[in-house]
C-alpha cells in the first residue's frame, strides 16, 4: 500500500487506511460526509411521518389530545432524561477515545448500552400499558377482555365520562380499538360560532346528524395513536441499531485498537446515536405534551 | 494495428478488472465498483426485459378496441407491472448505478468509489428488492398503477400491493446508498488538479441526481410503509371514510416520485452532454450554464409536485402556484438544450452509433419537455389529465430520453468496459430503428390523448384504433431496435476487434487508462491539467497516437 504521492511523501501503512484512499484525511472525510448525507436522508425519512403527524393534528387537534392526554407523561419525560444523559456518555466516548483511554471508553460505552437498553425498557412498559388498555389501533392486538354477561348495559353518552373515577376494565372480547371518551369535542358545544374552537374538519369528524358520534371521534383517535406506533416504534427501532452499533464498538474498544490516531468508528456511531436521541427530543412534546391543559375534561 | 497494441504487451495479457480472478466469490464479495457495475448491468437488462414484455403485452392487447386478448383485471396488472418494473427497477438504477457505478470513479481519476463495501450492500439491497418484488408478482401482482393511489390500494383491491409496497420499499435504499456514495465520492476522491469546474458534465449530471435521491427516496419510503401498514391495520390515515386523507398519499407519494423522474432523466442529460461535446471534437458551450442547470433542476424539481394533482382536488391556489413553478422548472432543461445545440454549431461532428443516440435524443427530449407545459398549464391540463397524451408525454421522456441517453452511453463506453469494438454498422442500423419505432409508438398516443382516450384502459370506442395500430406497429419496430444491440453487443464480446485505450480520440480522464481499466482504475494517479472537453494541445494528449488508432472504429 505504500506509494510516492504526487508531492513525494512517503506514506506508510497507516491501520484502519481502506485501498481506496490516498491517507487518513481523505479517508476520515469521505465517511464524515457520508454519514452527514446519511442523517439527512434520515431526516427526511422521519420527515415524512412528522409531516403526516402535523396535517393529522391541525385537522383534529381535540381527537389529538384526547388520545396524548392518555399517554403517561411521566414514562416519556424519564425516557427523555435517559436519552439526553446517554447522549453526554456517548460524547464522554468520543472524548477517551480520542485520548486513547481504552477502559474510560469502555466504561462509557456500556453505560450507553445501559441507558439505550433503560428506554427500551420503558417503552415496553408503556407498550404494555396501551396494549392492557385497548389502545393499539390494530384489531385484535389488544387485550381481550370477555365480557361480563351480568354487568349492566351502560348507555352513558361518551361525553359523560368522571375522569376521577378509579379505572375499571372495560369489556372487549375482540381485542379492538378502544376509546369511549369524547369530552373534548363536547367542550366546543354551546359556544358562540366566534368562540367555538372546533376546525372545519373536526365539525364534520366528530359529528352524525348534528349530534357528536363517539365511533367517529374514536377513529380519529385511532389516526393518532397509530401515528405514535409508527413513530415511537422506527424510533425504537433505530435504538436497537444504535445498541447494536454499540456492541460491535464494545468488542473493538476493548481491544484498545482506538486511538487519537483513529477514533473515526466512535465519531461516527457518536453522530447516529445523537441524531436518535434529537429524533425523540421532538417526538416527545408532539406526542405527549401537546394539550395536556386539556387533561381531565379541560 | 492490432499488432500495435500486441506489440506493446507481448508477455501475458496485462492485468485488468475483468481477468483479475474468475471464481465465482471474486464477483459476489468484490468491492470494485467496475465489476458492480457489470452485475448492475446484467440485472437492469433484465429488469427491462421483463417490462419489455409487459409493453409488448399492452401494445397487443390494444390492437383492437375491444378487451379480448387480456381480460380487463389481467390488463390492470400488466400495465402495472410494467411501470413498477420499468421506473424503480430499470430507470431509476439505469444509468447511475450502471454507467455511473463504472465511469463516476474513473472520471475524476479515483482509485474506487469513497465507499465501496456501500456500493456493494447497494447492489444487494437492489437484488433483495427485486427478487421480493419478481415473488410477489408471481404471486398474482398488483393492479393499482404503478401509483399505489388510495383507498383503491388501501381498502379495496385485493392483489399484493403490501408485498410490492415493501419490495419497492427496500429497493429504495439501493438508491439512497448509490447516492450517497457519488455524493461523498465527488467530494473527496478527485484526482490532483480537477477541481469542480474540470469535472466532466456527467459527473455534475450524477451529483444533482444524487441529491434528489437521498432527499427524495426516504419520503417514498415511509409513505410505502404507511401504506402497508394501513392496509392491514385499516386504521384509515389514508382512507377518507374515517377521517384519513387521501390527497395526502398523493402529496407525499409525488413528493418522492416527481422528483424521481429528474433521476430518470438528469443522468440521461448528463451522458447527452459528453455525447454532443465529444463526438462534436469541441469544447462544451456554456460549461457552467450545464452544470448549474443540473443542480437547478434538482432543487426545482422538488417544488412542482403538485402538479400531478391538479384534478384531484388540491386547492386551486396550491394549483396555481404549482403551474409557476412547472414553468420555471423548464428553464434550465432549455438552459440545457440551447448550449448542446450551440456546442454542436461548427463542430466537427461525427456520426458515430452513441452520437446517433445523442442527437436522437436531444429531437425527443424537446418533443417531451415541451408537452410537458401543455400538462404543466393550468387550464389545458384538465381536458389532457389522465389522458394518452400524458402517456405520450412521459414516455417522451423516460423512453425517448433517459432510454436512448443510456443506450447511448452504453455504446460510448463498451470499449473502455470491455474492451472490445461492436459493429458500427448495426450500432446504426439499430439505433435508427429505435428511433423511428420509437416515434411511430408514441407520437400516435399524443393525437390519441388530445383526442380523449383515456389511459389505464383495456377497451377504447372504434375510432381510435387506426391510430393504436399504428403505435402497436411501432413497438414491434422499437423492440427489434432494442433486441438487435443484446445480439451484436454480446457477439462483440467474442469476435470484436481490441478497441484500444482510446478509440473515439477523447481526452477525458477514462480514455487515458488502459481498456479495459486495471482494478484500481489507473497505473499512475493522474494529474489534471486541462480543462474539461479539452481539444487543443492543451489537453496533453497524444492525438498522432490516438489517429492511428482510428481504423478500429470503422465498419
Amino acid at each position: 500500500m505504500s506509494s510516492h504521492s504526487e508531492t513525494g511523501k512517503f506514506h506508510y501503512h497507516e491501520p484502519g487506511l481502506q485501498h481506496q484512499f490516498e491517507d487518513m484525511g481523505q479517508q476520515e472525510e469521505s465517511v464524515s460526509i457520508g454519514m452527514w448525507m446519511f442523517l439527512v436522508q434520515e431526516i427526511m425519512f422521519f420527515g415524512g411521518l412528522f409531516t403526516a403527524y402535523l396535517v393529522f393534528r391541525s385537522r383534529f387537534p381535540m381527537a389529538f389530545a384526547a388520545g396524548s392526554n392518555h399517554l403517561d407523561a411521566f414514562w416519556g419525560g424519564l425516557n427523555t432524561l435517559v436519552l439526553i444523559v446517554s447522549s453526554l456518555t456517548m460524547a464522554l466516548t468520543v472524548y477517551y477515545a480520542q485520548k486513547s483511554n481504552r477502559n474510560m471508553q469502555v466504561i462509557m460505552i456500556l453505560l450507553t448500552m445501559a441507558f439505550g437498553a433503560t428506554f427500551l425498557g420503558v417503552k415496553t412498559i408503556e407498550y404494555r400499558d396501551k396494549f392492557n388498555h385497548g389502545l393499539v389501533p390494530v384489531q385484535g392486538w389488544n387485550k381481550r377482555v370477555p365480557a361480563d354477561p351480568n354487568a349492566e348495559h351502560e348507555t352513558k353518552p361518551c361525553w359523560e365520562v368522571d375522569h376521577n373515577a378509579p379505572a375499571v376494565e372495560h369489556p372487549n372480547p375482540r381485542g379492538e380499538f378502544q376509546f369511549a371518551d369524547c369530552s373534548l369535542a363536547k367542550l366546543a358545544e354551546g359556544k358562540t360560532p366566534e368562540e367555538n374552537f372546533l376546525t372545519a374538519a373536526e365539525r364534520i369528524g366528530y359529528y352524525s346528524n348534528g349530534q357528536i358520534d363517539g365511533n367517529k371521534f374514536r377513529d380519529k383517535v385511532r389516526i393518532f395513536y397509530y401515528l405514535y406506533f409508527v413513530m415511537t416504534g422506527l424510533h425504537a427501532l433505530h435504538m436497537i441499531v444504535g445498541l447494536a452499533l454499540m456492541t460491535w464498538l464494545l468488542i473493538v474498544a476493548w481491544r484498545g485498537s482506538f486511538s487519537e490516531d483513529y477514533y473515526m468508528p466512535v465519531e461516527m456511531s457518536g453522530l447516529y446515536w445523537h441524531f436518535v436521541d434529537i429524533v425523540w427530543i421532538f417526538l416527545f412534546p408532539l406526542l405527549y405534551l401537546l394539550g395536556r391543559h386539556f387533561m381531565h375534561g379541560g | 494495428m492490432q499488432d500495435a497494441i500486441t506489440a506493446e504487451y507481448s508477455g501475458p495479457p496485462k492485468l485488468n478488472y475483468l481477468n483479475n480472478g474468475f471464481t465465482l466469490k471474486s464477483w459476489l464479495l468484490t468491492k470494485d465498483h467496475k465489476r458492480i457495475a457489470i452485475m448492475y448491468l446484467i440485472t437492469v437488462s433484465l429488469f427491462f426485459m421483463a417490462g419489455g414484455l409487459y409493453a409488448s403485452a399492452i401494445r397487443l392487447e390494444l390492437l383492437t378496441p375491444a378487451s379480448d386478448l387480456l381480460q380487463t383485471g389481467t390488463y390492470n396488472k400488466v400495465f402495472t407491472q410494467h411501470g413498477i418494473l420499468m421506473i424503480f427497477f430499470f430507470l431509476i438504477p439505469s444509468i447511475p448505478a450502471v454507467l455511473g457505478n463504472f465511469i463516476l470513479p474513473i472520471m475524476i481519476g479515483a482509485k474506487d468509489l469513497a465507499l465501496p463495501r456501500i456500493n456493494l450492500l447497494s447492489l444487494y439491497i437492489y437484488w433483495v428488492g427485486g427478487a421480493f418484488t419478481v415473488w410477489a408478482l408471481l404471486q398474482g401482482g398488483v393492479d393499482t398503477g404503478w401509483t399505489f393511489y388510495t383507498p383503491y390500494s388501501t381498502t379495496f383491491s385485493n392483489t399484493y400491493v403490501m408485498a410490492v409496497g415493501l419490495g419497492i420499499f427496500i429497493n429504495g435504499f439501493s438508491s439512497i446508498l448509490t447516492g450517497l456514495n457519488f455524493i461523498v465520492t465527488v467530494h473527496t476522491m478527485r484526482a490532483p488538479g480537477m477541481t469542480w469546474f474540470r469535472l466532466p458534465l456527467f459527473v455534475w449530471a450524477q451529483y444533482a441526481t444524487s441529491l434528489v435521491m437521498i432527499l427524495g427516496t426516504p419520503v417514498i419510503a415511509i409513505t410505502v410503509l404507511l401504506l402497508a401498514i394501513e392496509r392491514f391495520a385499516h386504521v384509515g390515515i389514508f382512507d377518507p371514510a374515517i377521517g384519513g386523507d387521501p390527497i395526502l398519499f398523493q402529496h407525499m407519494f409525488w413528493f418522492y416520485s416527481h422528483p424521481a423522474v429528474y433521476i430518470m432523466i438528469l443522468p440521461g442529460m448528463g451522458v447527452i452532454s459528453e455525447l454532443i461535446s465529444n463526438f462534436s471534437r469541441k469544447k462544451i458551450f456554456g460549461y457552467e450554464f450545464i452544470a448549474f442547470s443540473s443542480i437547478a433542476i434538482a432543487v426545482f424539481g422538488f417544488l412542482v409536485w403538485g402538479h400531478h394533482m391538479f384534478v384531484s382536488g388540491q386547492s386551486v391556489y396550491a394549483g396555481l402556484v404549482f403551474s409557476f413553478l412547472t414553468m420555471v422548472v423548464a428553464v434550465p432543461s432549455a438552459i440545457k438544450m440551447f448550449n448542446w445545440t450551440a456546442t454542436m454549431y461548427k463542430g466537427s461532428i461525427s456520426y458515430d452509433t452513441p452520437m446517433l443516440y445523442g442527437i436522437g435524443f436531444m429531437g425527443l427530449f424537446l418533443i417531451g419537455g415541451l408537452t410537458g407545459l401543455f400538462l404543466g398549464a393550468i387550464g389545458l391540463t384538465v381536458h389532457l389529465t389522465d389522458t394518452y397524451f400524458v402517456v405520450a408525454h412521459f414516455h417522451y421522456v423516460m423512453v425517448g430520453g433517459q432510454v436512448i441517453a443510456y443506450l447511448g452511453g452504453i455504446h460510448y463506453w463498451w470499449p473502455k468496459m470491455t474492451g472490445k469494438m461492436y459493429s458500427e454498422f448495426w450500432g446504426k442500423i439499430s439505433a435508427m430503428l429505435v428511433f423511428i419505432g420509437f416515434n411511430l409508438t408514441f407520437f400516435p398516443q399524443f393525437i390519441l390523448g388530445y383526442m380523449g382516450m383515456p389511459r389505464r384502459y383495456a377497451s377504447y370506442p372504434p375510432e381510435f384504433q387506426v391510430l393504436n395500430i399504428f403505435s402497436t406497429a411501432g413497438a414491434s419496430v422499437l423492440g427489434v431496435g432494442l433486441v438487435m444491440p443484446v445480439i451484436y453487443l454480446a457477439q462483440s464480446l467474442i469476435a470484436g476487434k481490441a478497441a484500444g485505450d482510446n478509440p473515439w480520440m477523447l481526452p477525458g480522464l477514462e480514455w487515458r487508462t488502459s481498456s479495459p481499466p486495471p482494478t484500481e482504475n489507473f497505473d499512475v494517479m493522474p494529474v489534471v491539467t486541462w480543462e474539461a472537453y479539452e481539444f487543443g494541445e492543451e489537453s496533453g494528449l497524444d492525438l498522432e497516437a490516438a489517429r492511428a488508432n482510428e481504423s478500429v472504429r470503422t465498419i
